[in-house]
């Protein structure tokens, strides 16, 4: 028998977000093409907002299929969503131009498959599990590709493994200074599987209020979209890295301040502590 | 119903269709990448199975306490399943892939085992060290009367109103050899993906073997780390919760981990190997 511990009161229904995710999480994704259109790599900045919007979605999906006492943790959620992200993303990537659109389906199959078997095989019986694995395997798969686009300005398999360096001032193909030969999808990993599965374990509990948790997702999720805007350094131009940069900063303090508002606001009581005064004569 | 009284759903029954289900879904994709791709690819997928099988065995053994486990109500290490086996499991693995680059593929398998299960040992060894002299508990078992292994008695030193206290021997014995497969069966998906990477990507990114090495690696790496989550989750699943170690009631559950481990690791390295086949 299964148990719901919490149940959504208010706010906005799972179906929306989730919907909003995919559609926001796309369309960022697709507007990095402009990249291409206009050769540059000004609009990187995209794959960090994709990157945000797919957090905010799954945040929101653990939320879910946490609220069924699953007794593993919720880590366990973020590690199952990126252990099956990164597999559909980088297959994905080998379809050029749909490469987001694939890796929503790469990530749909794989994420049903794994649903079945913890549901079924491993006999779960919780019902939101099919679908939670389902979504969470398509965020990871999302998020992932949203950090490759903002490291390297592309989603595609050849924009992930070749790049170029310069030794006295000659342009060399290399392999090693990219998203992948240089295991910067390692990184990109584990700031997402944290920024996913941190929300809703930082905010579970009696006093659970829904757009606190998202705030705090989309504060995760700038945070994150900053570190990799850092490390985008060394793949794309000086110029659109600072773009990045910059966004991620401005998104990451506007969020954080909402977010502190909405925890005092949820808090019962709260003091602002002073640092403690110097007290003359000890 | 109150958050306390909601235990985890899992049941310990086998359910037999979806046993069947599961195994006719490893049989087809075994077919399917036997008929897409024989040969090398084949093998690495026959490669990364036997793997992650090993990993969702070897998670059963480690002693897994849980939030219990750190307040002293429980016996095991006071953290989750997922966060265990990826402790004790990547850290075989980098031993392993270590090894990989100088030695064949037996040397790196035993390394990575050795790896994984001296990580355990330490983990296992450093969490008895705060239990005795930090919290001031014994270790004591609660689901068995005497320690299969020394012969201890348990029961007089349980305290009453919890499921034992401590890390028991047995329970260490357990996390080294759950140690021992993890970091094993990580460094096999590692192996298996890299030969494959390292044979077929130069024809299709029209480069040197030296030259796409990196590639190699950090793919294969981040495919074996992500297979190996996959596993460690799902078992984490067929756990759900607490565990002491193979004489525990609940390593019965296995056999349904090990299908479930066989299917998810069949898909996705599938889908690791699609990639350079395709």
């Amino acid at each position: 028998m299964t148990v719901k511990v919490e149940v959504v009161e208010g706010g906005v229904p799972h179906t929306k977000i989730m919907v909003a995710g995919i559609v926001a999480s796309l369309v960022c994704l697709y507007l990095s093409y402009l990249n291409v259109l206009t050769n540059t790599e000004m609009f990187s900045f995209f794959g960090g907002l994709a990157v945000v919007s797919a957090l905010i979605w799954g945040s929101h999906t653990i939320k879910v299929l946490c609220s069924y006492g699953i007794g593993t943790g919720v880590p366990s959620a973020g590690m199952i969503s990126f252990g099956s992200g990164v597999i559909a993303m980088l297959l994905a990537t080998k379809f050029g131009i749909v490469a987001p659109i694939a890796a929503l389906i790469i990530g749909v199959v794989v994420g049903v498959i794994l649903g079945y078997l913890s549901n079924e095989v491993l006999n779960m019986k919780i019902p939101a599990m099919i679908q939670s694995l389902t979504e969470l395997a398509v965020v990871g798969a999302f998020t992932l590709m949203g950090f490759a686009v903002l490291m390297t300005g592309g989603f595609t398999f050849t924009s992930l493994t070749t790049g170029s360096i310069t030794i006295l001032g000659v342009a060399l193909p290399s392999f090693q200074v990219t998203f992948i030969g240089g295991s910067l999808i390692a990184t990109a990993f584990l700031l997402g599987a944290l920024a996913v599965q941190h929300p809703f374990n930082a905010c579970l509990g009696p006093g659970w209020t829904q757009d606190r948790m998202l705030m705090c997702a989309a504060e995760c999720g700038f945070l994150s979209m900053f570190v990799a805007a850092i490390m985008s350094f060394a793949l794309v131009p000086a110029g659109s890295a600072i773009i990045s940069t910059i966004i991620g900063l401005i998104g990451w303090a506007y969020t954080y301040c909402k977010y502190m508002g909405l925890s005092k606001r949820d808090a019962a009581s709260w003091l602002d502590a002073k640092p403690i005064p110097e007290v003359e004569g000890h | 119903m109150t958050a306390v009284a909601a235990k985890p759903a899992a049941g310990s029954a086998l359910n037999p269709t979806a046993m069947v289900v599961g195994v006719v879904l490893l049989l087809i994709i075994i077919g399917a990448c036997w008929q897409l791709a024989p040969g090398l690819a084949f093998m690495a997928l026959i490669g990364i199975i036997v793997g992650g099988v090993l990993v969702g065995f070897g998670v059963h053994f480690v002693p897994v306490g849980g939030a219990p486990a750190a307040m002293g109500q429980a016996p095991g290490i006071a953290t989750g399943v997922a966060m265990l086996a990826a402790g004790g499991g990547l850290a075989g693995l980098f031993g392993g892939a270590w090894a990989a680059s100088q030695e064949g593929l037996v040397v790196s398998v035993v390394t990575g085992g050795v790896g994984g299960g001296l990580m355990m040992a330490i983990t296992c060894m450093m969490v008895n060290f705060i239990y005795v002299y930090g919290m001031g508990i014994p270790a004591a078992s609660g689901k068995i009367k005497v320690d299969p292994i020394t012969g201890d008695t348990q029961t007089e030193y349980k305290s009453q109103g919890t499921e034992g206290h401590g890390l028991p021997f047995v329970s260490f014995v357990g996390g080294v050899i759950g140690g021992i497969l993890g970091g094993a069966g990580g460094t096999i998906i590692y192996i298996m993906l890299l030969n494959l990477y390292k044979a077929t990507l130069p024809t299709m990114m029209k480069a040197t073997e030296a030259q796409i090495l990196p590639i190699a690696i950090s793919a294969a790496g981040i495919f074996a780390i992500g297979i190996f989550l996959v596993n460690a989750v799902l078992t984490a699943y067929n756990i759900t919760g607490t565990i002491e170690g193979f004489h525990d009631p609940k390593f019965k559950r296995w056999p349904r981990a090990v299908v479930a481990s066989a299917a998810a690791s069949a898909l996705c390295g599938f889908v690791a190997i699609l990639i350079v086949t395709m």
